[in-house]
């Protein structure tokens, strides 16, 4: 018994060694992301190439599950329990204010400066890492919504709203049975960025004084916009129902005018067998004035875990560096149709020859703005989401279902 | 004497493991509702009952209540009405009808969910075409039918099973004396089989209720909680604030009304079934 005793005391001092001092043999960290979608070797080999360069680092790779809201719960309770067995990891773009205020990540300000971070990438995709003026995490990859209209029902991409209805209505009189608009109402994550990019298309912004604001006459006009096409016929009754599969699929088969969705949606309508492969064409989102509608910044950022040991954090940085460099970046674009994060990678001439898709998508990237960058919003987009499907439904007004929100919202930010 | 305390020797493995998987966990959801605990902002204070105050004033709480408790009565109901005639029909069956009719209840509920989803599509479901005019998951009234019609869909065999078992239980000679003595078949089944029954039904209304009350995967599947909130059940309800938002403290104060109403939903039925005896 004794003896037991003294060799699980003596296993418990080994374990507490080993957080304090670095152990002897080669630094492994460990790279936790989703997957990247198609043949893993590239990515791979990849990595391989930063470990001939850096040796004596050894990187392990750990892949999160796909739905983001799960690697979301798996972080949560992670991070929270103090877990330092991952050192690197693939954020949401929602989750960086969250998580640097709950102190999960580790201050990149120093290792990158903001400064040439913004000199380097697209203004949006650095605002969203940002929380008061430090950097706590580099941008991986983006996402971004977008319209996709079909080059035969309509003359060109229509700018504003009113050129949007227009160009529907024309299009459905000839072709009963068309949809007019589709996007994604169903009441989730995506109804936000479809409201909030209809907000911003009427010049409106979500964050005021650092705080959320939903009570805007921008808010209600963007919000009216979306409920008006509802009732008005332009977007059949079933946004009300979906996400981005359902509308994709629609579109796909050749029954709607225009669609908003993300980037994924152009590589599925130009597979061969496609009903509308060859007639559709995409553009930044509408907006009131005529100038590219913003439209909602998603993707992924790669931050350094906070509990991750300062030997390991050195190396941790390295791999971060590496991963978001500019030839990694080429990379993800040809080899994984991911949309880059720096400005130059749409000019690069590998990119404009093997993957034109991506950097003709430059003035929609351009556009592109995070949801409310703020530590509340992952809190309060729960409730958001419940307020507007409501408005979307037609269940109250836009002006009332704005008003229940703000004031949830106050509610959570007063605590 | 020596028996009694050998017996609960014996029972004390037992007794520990549930005590560890099942009490000590409802015990700690119930001091964490005592707490205001936010993971992102290192909140972790208690505060007596704060959560439960604030619950009585939420909007959000009483109707996911009404929703859930809608919902139960109504798809449980439903399933005892057809249950019943289902395992009638079954008794004269085969052993093949009874596996064949369990083939829904086989099927993971997120699979079947997801089914039902593209079944309830308003630009493609077959549902749909069948009924025009009715937006299945898009309107706020009928999205909630639309998830008791698929739970309807998919625990009626189970609860035709309990019943058929009941049926079987009941012994051959009664009938045939009622037949005997000239009973028609609605008389033999009211006054009959119907009380006999009864066990056999309270043990499926049981079971039923508590399920139903504490519904998740199918509605999460179909609509996420919308439109509107209107199929926001207090499970659906309390993961997000749990898990979503990160709220544990008010999250857990969600789960322990959850619990209470379903302790009490048992504590009635088990009531009911004691009487039986």
């Amino acid at each position: 018994m004794k003896r037991h005793l003294l060799v699980l005391v003596a296993c418990l001092a080994c374990a507490r060694q080993g957080r304090e001092a670095q152990p002897p043999g080669p630094v492994t960290i460990v790279l936790e992301h989703q997957p990247l979608w198609g043949d893993p070797a590239a990515f791979h080999a990849s990595l391989e190439r930063f470990q001939q360069e850096n040796p004596g680092v050894v990187v392990r790779t750990q892949t999160l599950p796909n739905a983001s809201d799960v690697a979301r719960e798996m972080f949560l309770t992670a991070l929270e329990g103090g877990a330092d067995d991952f050192d690197v990891f693939a954020i949401d773009v929602v989750w960086a204010p969250e998580f640097a205020r709950a102190g999960w990540l580790a201050d990149l300000t120093s290792a990158f400066p903001p400064e040439r971070l913004r000199a380097q990438y697209l203004a949006s995709t650095i605002e969203a890492v940002t929380l008061d003026g430090k950097i706590y995490a580099v941008p991986w990859f983006l996402d971004v919504g977008l319209l996709y209209y079909r080059t035969d029902l309509v003359p060109r991409a229509p700018k504003t709203y009113a050129e949007l209805q227009s160009f529907a209505r024309a299009a459905m009189a000839r072709n009963p049975g068309l949809a007019g608009y589709l996007w994604q109402g169903r009441q989730y994550e995506g109804l936000n960025c479809n409201v909030f990019e209809a907000i911003w298309g009427h010049d409106g912004d979500l964050l005021r004084d650092g705080r959320i604001a939903l009570d805007t006459d921008a808010a209600r006009a963007g919000l009216g916009f979306l409920r008006e096409a509802i009732a008005s016929g332009l977007s059949p009754r079933s946004v009300v129902a979906s996400a981005e599969e359902e509308t994709r699929r629609a579109f796909q088969d050749g029954r709607a005018v225009f669609l908003r969705n993300w980037p994924y949606v152009w590589a599925e309508v130009q597979k061969p067998g496609s009903p509308v492969r060859g007639k559709v064409g995409f553009a930044p989102l509408p907006s009131e004035t005529g100038a590219p509608g913003p439209g909602t910044l998603g993707g992924w950022q790669l931050a350094v875990n906070a509990h991750s040991p300062p030997w390991r954090r050195r190396a941790a940085e390295k791999l971060v560096a590496f991963l978001t460099s500019g030839e990694a970046a080429v990379e993800l674009a040809l080899r994984y149709s991911r949309i880059p994060a720096r400005r130059a990678v749409y000019d690069d001439p590998r990119v404009r020859e093997g993957a034109p898709f991506i950097a003709a998508l430059l003035p929609v990237a351009l556009a592109a703005r995070p949801r409310p960058v703020t530590p509340y919003y992952a809190l309060a987009s729960d409730s958001i989401q419940g307020e507007l499907s409501g408005a979307v439904a037609g269940l109250r007004s836009p002006a009332d279902a704005l008003s229940r929100a703000q004031r949830i919202v106050d509610h959570l930010e007063s605590r | 004497m020596k028996a009694r305390s050998q017996a609960a020797l014996l029972a004390a493995p037992a007794m520990a493991i549930l005590a560890g998987v099942a009490v000590l966990p409802v015990l700690a959801a119930i001091w964490l509702s005592l707490h205001r605990s936010i993971l992102v902002f290192h909140e972790e204070r208690f505060i007596g009952i704060a959560n439960f105050r604030f619950l009585f004033s939420d909007g959000r709480f009483w109707s996911a209540l009404g929703t859930t408790a809608y919902f139960t009565a109504v798809a449980v109901a439903a399933e005892l009405l057809i249950g019943l005639p289902v395992a009638m029909l079954l008794q004269r069956g085969g052993g093949f009808f009874r596996a064949a009719i369990l083939l829904p209840w086989a099927i993971p509920t997120a699979v079947s969910a997801r089914m039902w989803a593209w079944l309830f599509n308003a630009d493609y479901g077959l549902l749909h075409r069948l009924l025009p005019g009715v937006d299945w998951l898009g309107s706020p009234r009928t999205a909630l039918h639309a998830a008791i019609l698929v739970d309807v869909w998919k625990t009626t065999p189970f609860v035709a099973l309990i019943l058929l078992a009941g049926l079987s239980a009941i012994p051959g000679d009664v009938v045939k004396a009622a037949r005997v003595d000239g009973a028609r078949p609605a008389r033999i089944f009211f006054s009959i089989t119907l009380p006999l029954l009864r066990p056999a039904i309270l043990l499926a209304l049981l079971f039923r209720s508590l399920d139903a009350f504490r519904v998740f995967d199918a509605i999460y599947v179909l609509t996420e909680g919308g439109p509107a909130n209107a199929t926001e059940t207090l499970s659906i309800y309390a993961y997000k604030t749990l898990l979503r938002s990160g709220d544990f403290g008010y999250g857990s104060a969600l789960s322990v009304a959850t619990f209470a109403c379903v302790l009490g939903i048992g504590l009635v039925f088990l009531r009911f079934l004691g009487r039986e005896r």
